[in-house]
């Protein structure tokens, strides 16, 4: 063993040396070039407060400045806003503004920009994610040029993270009044890059801004392409033809890892995947039957050969990376365990049942199904697995429980917020039942509620983090689905291309420092 | 001749009144609601129906359809439900790029189709009539997917040679109109081997021989003339199914055309991107069909529309 690592040493040492020059110019960054991104899909909006898809936030983020933004890995940190303050009762916050920021059609952006953003999202205009700010913003005030005051209607703990959600970028005012709703064709911001077209199914392009606030961006120009299936994206970047591809799938990694002509990288996203539980259908109503079927599921196995390892496994409903995630200690894989509490719960045979998941939607969430399907068989119930396209789907599960067909089903949850409370929340809270949120299993338990409400109404992150463990580990006691697993995002990039953000929030895209080699 | 023209253009009237009915009809009754599919997993029922309202959804079925019918007469085909682009400039692009490469994938086709086939017909049974016949087998039995993503694999990531995908150039149009154009070459190759042999029995071609005429005289002017009038279908057929969107070649190639619009329009439940998609797909089909009958007459005189 000594002498393998003495030789690995070694042969480090002269790769080190051998590859230094190589290297060093490779940390040069150069200025200029175009870059080639192949997504997987069009974006749904470029209109960042009618946006709710992946590819358009993603573009989103090239184009468009925060208050507050999320860094690389979910830190929150000044943008637009330099410094601001909270008023004791959390109710009261007040924004200093950056000076000299332009929008790409030289608007220039200060207090009344901000104002005009979110009166925006809370009248009667209504862009889809106004449900974000409408519970919760009272009203904004200008008090002066660079300074903007928010009175909250509750004290919201998480607040900031609203504001670096990607609906909440700021958008040019000038912009919105003259396109209206069809700004989603003609967005403007004060990002690093700006919008010059968007041709649906093949491409949107932007050009780099001169004027960006944080300096000039290294690459003159981005192409964002439209490349749905998954081999040709692989094999474009391959070929050269992309310098950036997102979502490779799991089982092409060890390949192009070992033949080395492209990077490979992989980065835990905050995607949960979990099996929710309908707790109106019998007998997934007993909490024993619903402990059961968690001790059933192996998801070291699952992540070992189903996603090679490109996934963790979750205790609960929250991926690893959102504010306030607690590694509570949650259900180990124990089918004997499993089988003692459905005797418990008296179906000492198991019993029938079914489970639905897409196919397609989510990195590997059909064969994710069998798998569990599989492992549940092995305890003796016996899920039928019922698919649909994601329309059909939806379709089936935001019914109300009396004409709800799904005992389980297969949903991936990605806080865009990337904090726990909605990672929990919408999905489980009492009063987010189908048709108010998306609680489509209808789990209601008035203690993960109060816990919930507590974090919320908390002044001090301490204390906000402390409720947030505490429903995590009510999360683990009384089950609102199989937890299974947060998904990595596997992106693929040319050896030249350097500085490329791969964030939890499964956004992939570039930012001024970006560069490539010549 | 021009009235029987303007007959057949007359019919497409009635054509897609019941082309966007069916349609129209057949997604409704698909499970799936678009509102829902743009608002997302995150939105609440009062989000949904915001934008159900907003798009007209929340109207009876009838009133949805004599909406469409009685703006797209009027030459306005609405706004994308999932992107909001206009629905006419969506399609004019679509089908510009859709034309071009059913052009060039229709000439390989012929190309390819025409000259194996008439060799083969002139040497039947020779060792190229079996080897053409066979690559023609093989054409046809070839699942474009697999044929494109092999041709990727080889000209694009292997050789370096021509793009693996997307718009841009001529070089971006050459491996998905061979992955496009195999299927009709072979085709085309079986039909025009078929229909020379046919001809070349009958007595004219015996009588031009006798005359004395040069032996590719007899191929070409007697001969191949003759024997134009079912591959002249076949060609006109598979143009046609071209036009009407190659979805399987657009995917792999990840190429904007006007097949791929109406499936992902069908998947997101996107109605009037659907809606135009049908009647473009339908009206090529049936011009391209006018324009086959058209050249029956050009190439067999005896053919004539009153």
């Amino acid at each position: 063993m000594r002498r393998t690592w003495w030789g690995f040493g070694v042969a480090l040492l002269v790769g080190a040396i051998a590859l230094a020059p190589a290297a060093w110019a490779a940390t040069q960054p150069q200025v200029g070039g175009t870059l080639v991104y192949g997504a997987g899909a069009d974006p749904d909006s470029l209109d960042p407060a009618n946006t709710d898809s992946n590819p358009g936030e993603a573009v989103g983020r090239m184009m468009n400045n925060f208050l507050v933004r999320f860094d690389a890995k979910l830190n929150l940190v000044p943008d637009l806003a330099t410094s601001w303050t909270q008023s004791k009762d959390g109710l009261i916050w007040t924004f200093k503004l950056r000076k000299g920021v332009k929008f790409h059609d030289g608007t220039p952006f200060n207090a009344q920009v901000v104002k005009y953003n979110f009166d925006r999202f809370l009248g009667p205009e209504k862009p889809l994610k106004a449900s974000l700010h409408t519970p919760i913003i009272q009203s904004v005030e200008v008090v002066d040029d660079y300074t903007v005051k928010f009175t909250l209607k509750v004290p919201f703990a998480f607040f900031l993270n609203n504001l670096a959600h990607s609906a909440t970028a700021m958008v040019s005012p000038e912009a919105h009044k003259k396109w209206g709703k069809d700004l989603t064709l003609h967005p403007v911001g004060t990002g690093p890059f700006k919008f010059v077209e968007w041709v649906r199914g093949d491409r949107v392009v932007l050009v780099r801004n001169d004027d960006y606030y944080e300096g000039k961006p290294r690459l003159d120009r981005i192409i964002v392409r439209t490349v749905r299936e998954d081999s040709a994206r692989v094999l474009g970047l391959e070929a050269g033809d992309y310098d950036l591809i997102v979502r490779i799938p799991p089982e092409e990694v060890p390949r192009l890892m070992r033949e080395g002509r492209v990077r490979t990288y992989a980065e835990q996203s905050n995607r949960a995947l979990w099996v929710k539980f309908n707790v109106t259908k019998k007998p997934i109503d007993d909490i024993r039957v619903r402990q059961a079927l968690n001790y059933a599921v192996d998801k070291e196995s699952i992540v070992k050969n189903i996603y090679q390892g490109l996934a963790a496994v979750i205790p609960t409903l929250v991926g690893p990376l959102n504010n306030g995630y607690a590694p509570v200690k949650s259900y180990p894989y124990d089918p004997a365990m499993a089988k003692k509490l459905l005797a418990e719960a008296g179906y000492p045979n198991g019993f029938k049942t079914n489970l639905w998941t897409p196919k397609g939607r989510y990195l590997k969430d059909f064969e994710l199904a069998q798998a569990v399907q599989q492992q549940l068989q092995a305890v003796g119930v016996e899920a039928s697995l019922e698919t649909a396209d994601w329309g059909s789907y939806l379709a089936a599960l935001r019914k109300p429980p009396a004409e709800n067909k799904a005992d389980m089903h297969l949903l991936g949850w990605s806080p865009s917020t990337a904090e726990a409370r909605w990672g929990i929340y919408p999905i489980s809270a009492c009063d987010q039942f189908y048709p108010r949120g998306s609680n489509l299993g209808f789990y209601c338990n008035k203690d993960l509620d109060g816990l919930i409400t507590k974090a919320v109404v908390a002044t001090s992150l301490k204390a906000r983090d402390q409720r947030l463990r505490e429903a995590q580990e009510l999360l683990v006691k009384d089950p609102a689905a199989i937890y299974l697993l947060a998904t990595k995002e596997t992106v693929g990039m040319s050896l030249k291309l350097h500085g490329v953000i791969n964030s939890p929030l499964e956004l992939v895209y570039v930012d001024k420092d970006t560069w490539k080699e010549k | 001749m021009f009235s029987y023209i303007l007959r057949r253009i007359l019919m497409l009237v009635p054509v897609l009144f019941g082309v966007t009915l069916i349609s129209f009809f057949l997604l409704h009754m698909v499970p799936g609601d678009p509102a829902e599919l743009l608002a997302g997993l995150e939105a609440t029922k009062e989000d949904v129906d915001r934008i159900r309202t907003e798009y007209g959804l929340d109207q009876p079925l009838a009133v949805q359809y004599l909406r469409f019918v009685g703006s797209a007469v009027r030459g306005d085909l609405g706004i994308s439900i999932q992107s909001r682009h206009p629905v006419f400039t969506l399609l004019l692009q679509r089908l510009a790029f859709t034309l071009q490469l059913s052009l060039v994938s229709i000439l390989v086709a012929s190309a390819i189709g025409l000259v194996a086939g008439i060799i083969s017909a002139t040497r039947q049974y020779s060792a190229f009539d079996t080897a053409s016949m066979l690559g023609a087998l093989f054409g046809i039995s070839m699942p474009i997917f697999w044929l494109g993503l092999l041709l990727i694999l080889v000209f694009a990531v292997r050789l370096h040679w021509l793009p693996s995908g997307g718009t841009g150039t001529l070089r971006h149009l050459i491996l998905p109109a061979i992955a496009l154009g195999s299927a009709s070459a072979a085709v085309i190759a079986r039909m025009t081997r078929a229909s020379m042999l046919e001809v070349a029995r009958q007595d004219y071609i015996r009588t031009a021989r006798a005359t004395g005429y040069r032996e590719s005289v007899v191929v070409f002017r007697h001969a191949l003339k003759n024997a134009m009038i079912p591959v002249l279908t076949v060609f006109g057929l598979e143009f046609g199914y071209m036009l009407g969107g190659a979805v399987l070649t657009e995917t792999v190639f990840s190429l904007p055309g006007i097949g791929r619009l109406l499936v992902e329009g069908i998947f997101a439940r996107d109605y009037p991107v659907v809606q135009g998609a049908m009647i473009v797909v339908a009206t090529t089909f049936v011009l391209v069909n006018l324009l086959t009958d058209v050249a029956y007459a050009f190439f067999d005189p005896r053919i004539r529309y009153e």
